[in-house]
């Protein structure tokens, strides 16, 4: 039988002086150790001219600080059989470094040193242009990237939620080191951070390094409000876009609450139902993507009638209204309006009956046992703890987890009903430019 | 180390029918259990003709098996915590069950069904087939599937397993119906040669009965035999394929190398590492990202199977720098074989490897793929324990010599698929 619950592991919690907040996650019989430093800066804090500013200087992280120079921060990880990485998001900007339980001060070192202290220099930042560059073109290789990067486009005027984390093409190619290193000084510093350590360590000593090596560093950091509001949506807006390819593609977005909204574990129901895989609680499986599950409202609609190869939904709640999106791959000879009208189908049938009482009991035993096995290794424990604590609090994941299994069908029905409104609607349609057939 | 074992080491079973039980203790603290399935049912054993079985016969055990059908399991899984995943290469097929470690017999029992018991619906198979039939365009669509189709096809004569991704084309999936399925299964999936791989809490006795129990349906008969045509070594050449309308050209260089079970495969391992198999650590990360600028992604793997393997250097870049680019990733291969690794940084690259092996412990589903890497190599059960030792006594002039032979530059194919630099 499956467990239930949020198994976490205790967590000890502290705020430093300067404003850093610290979240440890001591297991005793973990062989290795996980560092997350969250800065609650992302694509959100951006504006045209600096698009893809926060990516950036998540790359310049890695190239140089005063006690680590351009290359040492990688080697001090690699060397002793560790891995790091980091990824930009709209909401925010994570760093991860695991590495052996016997070289936690590797990682502690040098996050200290790059939170304040990082050189974005002139000819660093030249060189990483080009990196950006084809970082954003191997994307751009992908329909899917083309079609989602024009979605939020079409939804969004005046929220920065408009562009990808990516950044615009032009931006990278004219955005300048001081810029940058402006960008940096201001959302980067202990105010504006989450500092997770999670795995085997000793709880005490691990407490007192990181209050020697992070309380010196200067209060700064600002978490800024996003301040442009988007109007309402007043009408549907659509966009084609033509390109290489293998069959039609789609993807229908509609604007969808914050995290913070009352309705929020209605709509992660909702998308349960129509994706097949709970976006927050998933076995096995964390936030890496979504497998095909034949429960799904659009995989037995579409999938499976020969309609599309692919069929998903897709929502990560955000700080601030976002998109819940629906994107499906044709089957050959499929056609897009065919492909639109059966999606359309899938999600008035939803907004008209609900959802069957089948339907709830599987989405919750799901949520069940996403819950109880989603703790299992320091890096990914490093990883829930931080997104929570980074959006919210770490008692978010519990919130939502109760909340969760208590939403009704009706209340999933009024979820769709809000969501699901013509007037809200953005649609994006990839025609693929003759079919790919080997020679 | 866990109470229950040592996870870095591996236990072998009795053989029941054939199916050879191996089992790993989970990592301490873990409360999952994994179990895998591995069958001589890579596309290699396709049927003449019928390029593409495989696959489809893989892909379809995870729908419906025994009295489930596909909703009927997704459900179940869905109830006992567990997820199924299918996995289809070259030599092999294999299916893993993962779900919570006190259910592990529940769970070998479902994936014994999964195995022996598909259903084969007839509708389950139209939409693997559509699915198939989509991948295939994707495959040549895309360019970095495509650099890597057309490297394959250069290397491998026609037959030969290493030479297509197994999905067929248009014509051979049209021959796969439910009755071909049923055949190949028989073959491939129920008798002859088979691994069961578990990770968990339970002793390799219990682990024994329980198999013994669940795969009773098993039956002992010699496995089919891949037939693996002879490799020519090329010559130095060069494949372009246009592909307009993209940002970005995907380049792959790479030939014919050892298999896992070579002496030489430390050296050739480390050697691949120090090129570009140890991330930010290997030269190609170094010289053409952080110091050229030039890409975004430039590494290097070597695939070493049971009868062979290739090693592919790859990036990602402007069609304006990918003549440079290739010159990059070339004067890098050359330079693995020319010269001999420093000391200094070979040992920090094998320092790095060995360090890593705690990373590999995190969790049940990490350690697990260590352990169906070792059994379906016939590794000795104490393999990864010695995997240390066998690096350190790696000398430079031994990575030099595995560079020539097993990464060898001169015989290189180099693939690019992409817009071309003229537009």
């Amino acid at each position: 039988m499956a467990r239930s619950g949020v198994r976490r592991p205790n967590i000890r919690a502290f705020r430093l002086a300067n404003g850093l907040r610290v979240l440890l996650a001591a297991d005793d019989e973990s062989p290795t150790a996980s560092v997350w430093v969250w800065y609650r800066v992302g694509s959100k804090n951006e504006h045209p001219g600096i698009t893809g500013a926060s990516h950036w200087v998540e790359h310049m992280l890695f190239e140089g600080s005063p006690r680590y120079p351009k290359g040492t921060i990688d080697r001090a990880v690699l060397r002793v059989g560790g891995e790091l990485n980091a990824f930009t998001d709209t909401d925010f900007t994570a760093y991860f470094t695991t590495v052996p339980r016997d070289h936690l001060s590797v990682p502690l070192d040098f996050e200290a040193d790059r939170m304040t202290r990082a050189a974005i220099t002139d000819e660093e930042v030249a060189r990483e242009r080009t990196v950006i560059h084809s970082e954003r073109e191997g994307n751009e290789n992908w329909p899917e990237f083309r079609v989602e990067e024009e979605l939020f486009q079409l939804a969004f005027r005046v929220h920065p939620y408009r562009w990808d984390a990516l950044g615009r093409r032009r931006d990278i190619e004219q955005m300048t080191a001081e810029q940058l290193r402006q960008y940096y000084r201001r959302f980067y510093g202990p105010k504006n951070a989450v500092l997770v350590v999670a795995g085997g360590f000793d709880l005490k000593a691990t407490e007192t390094e990181v209050r020697r090596r992070f309380s010196p560093l200067p209060a700064w950091g600002e978490n800024v409000s996003v301040r442009e509001e988007e109007p309402a949506p007043s009408g549907e807006r659509r966009a084609s876009l033509r390109g290489p390819g293998t069959t039609p593609y789609i993807q229908i977005g509609w604007r969808s609450p914050s995290l913070s909204d009352p309705a929020t574990p209605a709509v992660l129901v909702l998308d349960t139902i129509l994706g097949g895989e709970s976006r927050i609680f998933s076995a096995g499986m964390g936030w890496r993507g979504r497998r095909e599950h034949p429960t799904a409202r659009l995989y037995r609609a579409l999938v499976e009638k020969g309609i599309a190869v692919r069929a998903t939904s897709g929502w990560s709640p955000r700080v601030y209204p976002s998109l819940f999106t629906v994107q499906a791959q044709a089957a050959s000879g499929v056609s897009l309006d065919r492909l639109e009208r059966s999606i359309e189908s899938v999600v008035g049938r939803l907004t008209r009956t609900g959802p069957t009482r089948r339907e709830m009991s599987d989405v919750h035993a799901r949520i069940r046992r996403g819950a109880a096995l989603a703790y299992e290794g320091a890096t990914g424990t490093g990883f829930r703890i931080g997104y929570f604590a980074t959006l919210d609090s770490v008692t978010l994941e519990d919130d939502l987890y109760h909340r969760l299994l208590r939403v009704t069908p009706r209340a999933v029905q009024q979820a769709a009903r809000d969501l699901f409104r013509p007037e809200a609607r953005v649609v994006v349609r990839y025609e693929p430019t003759g079919e790919a057939h080997d020679e | 180390m866990s109470s229950r074992g040592d996870p870095l080491r591996i236990e072998y079973g009795r053989e029941l029918n054939g199916l050879a039980v191996v089992r790993q203790a989970s990592p301490a603290g873990a409360a999952s259990f994994s179990a895998t399935y591995v069958g001589p049912a890579g596309w290699g054993f396709d049927p003449t003709g019928e390029a593409g079985t495989a696959r489809v016969v893989n892909q379809l055990l995870a729908s419906g098996a025994g009295p489930f059908d596909r909703v009927a399991l997704a459900r179940r899984l869905d109830r006992a915590g567990a997820t199924l995943t299918t996995e289809c290469a070259p030599e092999s097929g294999e299916v893993t069950i993962w779900g919570p470690a006190e259910d592990w017999e529940a769970l070998l029992s479902l994936l014994a069904t999964v195995v022996l018991r598909p259903r084969f619906e007839a509708a389950d198979l139209e939409r693997v087939l559509r699915q198939l039939a989509e991948r295939q365009m994707r495959e040549i669509s895309q360019p970095a599937s495509r650099a890597e189709r057309e490297l394959y096809r250069a290397i491998y004569p026609e037959g030969h397993p290493y030479r297509s991704a197994g999905l067929g084309d248009r014509r051979s999936i049209t021959r796969i119906d439910t009755g071909r399925l049923r055949r190949y299964h028989r073959t491939h999936y129920t008798s002859g040669d088979a691994l069961l791989v578990v990770t968990g809490a339970a002793r390799l006795a219990a682990v024994e009965g329980a198999a013994r129990r669940v795969f009773s349906e098993f039956v002992e008969h010699q496995g089919p035999t891949l037939r693996l045509p002879p490799v020519r070594r090329p010559s130095a050449r060069t494949v372009s394929v246009r592909l307009d309308g993209r940002s970005e050209v995907d380049i792959r260089i790479g030939g014919d190398s050892l298999a896992r079970s070579d002496p030489k495969y430390p050296a050739a391992f480390l050697a691949n590492e120090v090129l570009g198999g140890r991330a930010q650590l290997s030269r190609l990360f170094q010289r053409i990202r952080e110091r050229g600028g030039l890409v975004y992604h430039a590494s290097s793997s070597l695939e070493a199977m049971r009868f062979g393997g290739h090693w592919t250097v790859g990036a990602g870049t402007a069609p304006k720098n990918a003549a440079k680019v290739v010159a990059l990733l070339t004067r890098e291969l050359e330079r693995m074989e020319r010269q001999e690794v420093a000391g200094r940084e070979l040992r920090e690259v094998r320092e790095s490897s060995i360090g890593e092996i705690p990373l590999a412990l995190e969790s049940t589903a990490d350690a697990h793929e260590l352990a169906v890497e070792v059994a379906y190599h016939r590794l000795p059960g104490d393999y990864l324990l010695r995997w240390p030792t066998l690096l350190r006594s790696v000398r430079p002039a031994e990575v030099r010599e595995a560079a020539g032979s097993a990464m060898n530059p001169g015989r290189a194919v180099t693939s690019l698929a992409g817009p071309s630099p003229r537009r």
